[in-house]
């Protein structure tokens, strides 16, 4: 099977945590609810301890993430974990406890993401999860540290490379995009009368284009950017985004200090005094340089 | 097309391993386990074959990726932390129990009770008689069927990526991830499933010939 990624464009689909696996992880963890609630009210009489200090004794941080999609989470070619996400990880861990190494990674399926964090699996989700209302109303986010969008990927060999060209083509320009409920509305934003071709997975999203059945994919920003830098003989950003959407970590809910410490180190990373691991992250995974913090009004 | 899969080799040996472990400790497990149970549901008397009955039929009526998930996000809230490979060997291997108890019901009950009781009129121990007369014969109808459930323990497997353990399609997902080709990943997953359960293959007939001589002679 393959690991669902996440869409930009359709949060009534995404508030269902992924869809079908989603359901069945769901109903797996409410299994033991009913078990699990005797405990719950017995931590309720106690006022319950903070996750900041529990993982502060524990010495190390446990973070849920994934490891099947670059530039987000994948491992590199030693076989370590890398990407915008391992990144945020290390970040945090450098604020727990001075040592980015000090963390472990629980990989999981997107569709394990909330049910992960809701039974304690993990202290924190950081896997390109899209800040929407439905999902806040089950677990806490934190503040956002990346603005995700759609991007049109073409190959030097299709008949149409641009956007402009794309749109002139009209009804003679296929698009692949990820199956989803939105996805006929995404592609239609930027290409109005494209044939759409809805596929299962983001790598075959690609595939399609790349063989020919497809003169563009429409997928994410980031992986544009990524795949265009890394084989700009394969790929070719076709030079149209839109519809952003905000990327954070997710944490369990009523547990104030643990989402105000990590907002903290979130925003001393972005805004404040070290932003030297953020920026080398936003440079090596997005190609971006985020702008120089200068002294006065705060930026946030 | 090949360059890829050369490439993607060394990314695939741990998971392959792992994938390999997952479906031995399942078979090792399953088999040891149903055979008992199995044995204990075909003579036993009934107010211990009912729960025996009840458990083979509810796990075999549970799709096997809810047990997974139902065993991963279950036994941590009953205070029993399993790591997510223990946990999903855990669930494949009751899942995988509750057929073998039936194929060895099956097996066991197909042989004349006639058999039983002449083996129990010279005088030989329950064991004796399960040892030297039910189990020989028996066997022969147990191989087919659980040398198929063997190959899908093996399939099945891949199940255990839906809980974050990388086997052989979780790192085959990762490869993927990292360098977005996925054709010759999936080309190459499906050679080496088929080498795997080819081998099982020809190794199950081997045994079925073999026993079937025994019996024989």
């Amino acid at each position: 099977m393959t690991e669902r990624k996440d869409r930009p464009d359709a949060p009534a689909a995404e508030a269902d945590i992924g869809g079908r696996r989603g359901a069945l992880a769901a109903l797996g963890a409410a299994a033991f609810v009913g078990m699990a609630a005797t405990a719950e009210k017995a931590a309720a009489q106690a006022p319950r301890e903070s996750l900041l200090r529990t993982v502060i004794s524990r010495g190390r941080l446990i973070v849920g993430t994934g490891s099947t999609n670059a530039p987000w989470h994948f491992e590199d070619e030693r076989g370590q974990l890398t990407g915008m996400d391992i990144a945020m990880a290390r970040i945090l861990a450098s604020g727990l406890f001075d040592d980015p190494n000090k963390v472990e990674f629980v990989r999981q399926d997107p569709a394990q993401r909330i049910p992960n964090i809701n039974t304690g699996r993990v202290d924190i989700v950081i896997q390109f999860m899209t800040i929407n209302p439905q999902r806040a109303q089950l677990v806490a986010f934190s503040r956002p540290y990346y603005a995700e969008g759609v991007a049109l990927l073409t190959s030097p060999r299709s008949r149409f490379k641009t956007y402009a060209e794309l749109r002139a083509a009209g009804a003679q320009a296929r698009a692949s995009v990820l199956q989803n409920a939105g996805a006929d509305a995404l592609v239609k934003d930027a290409l109005p009368d494209a044939q759409v071709m809805q596929l299962d997975t983001q790598a075959n999203v690609i595939q399609a284009m790349e063989s020919g059945r497809a003169d563009v994919a429409v997928v994410d920003l980031s992986t544009v950017r990524w795949l265009v830098r890394r084989t700009p003989d394969r790929y070719v950003d076709a030079g149209h985004s839109y519809r952003s959407q905000l990327y954070g970590a997710a944490m369990r809910q009523s547990d104030p200090d643990w989402l105000n410490f990590v907002n903290a180190v979130f925003n001393v990373n972005m805004f404040g005094h070290v932003s030297e691991a953020y920026d080398a992250a936003m440079k090596e995974f997005f190609n971006i340089d985020p702008r120089p913090r200068t002294p006065g009004f705060p930026p946030i | 097309m090949i360059d890829a899969m050369i490439y993607a080799l060394p990314f695939l040996w741990d998971g392959f391993l792992i994938t390999l472990a997952v479906s031995g400790i399942v078979v090792a497990a399953s088999l040891a386990l149903g055979l008992v149970f199995g044995v204990i549901l075909a003579f036993g008397p009934v107010w211990i074959g009912l729960p025996i009955r009840v458990f083979a039929d509810t796990v075999r009526a549970i799709p096997l990726i809810v047990l997974i998930f139902t065993v991963y996000y279950g036994l941590p809230a009953l205070q029993v932390p399993l790591s997510p490979f223990w946990a999903a060997v855990a669930a494949l291997a009751a899942f995988k129990t509750g057929h073998v108890i039936e194929i060895v019901r099956g097996a066991i009950t197909s042989i004349h009770p006639g058999q039983m009781e002449a083996a129990k009129s010279i005088g030989l121990t329950f064991l004796e008689r399960l040892v030297y007369v039910v189990f020989p014969q028996a066997v022969r109808c147990f191989l087919p069927p659980w040398i198929n459930s063997v190959t899908d323990s093996v399939k099945g497997s891949a199940l255990v990526s839906l809980v974050g353990v990388v086997d052989l399609m979780m790192a085959i997902q990762q490869v993927i991830g990292r360098t977005y080709q996925p054709m010759p990943l999936y080309i190459l997953g499906a050679m080496i499933y088929i080498a795997v359960n080819a081998a099982l293959s020809v190794a199950s007939r081997r045994l079925e010939a073999r026993f079937a001589a025994t019996v024989a002679t």
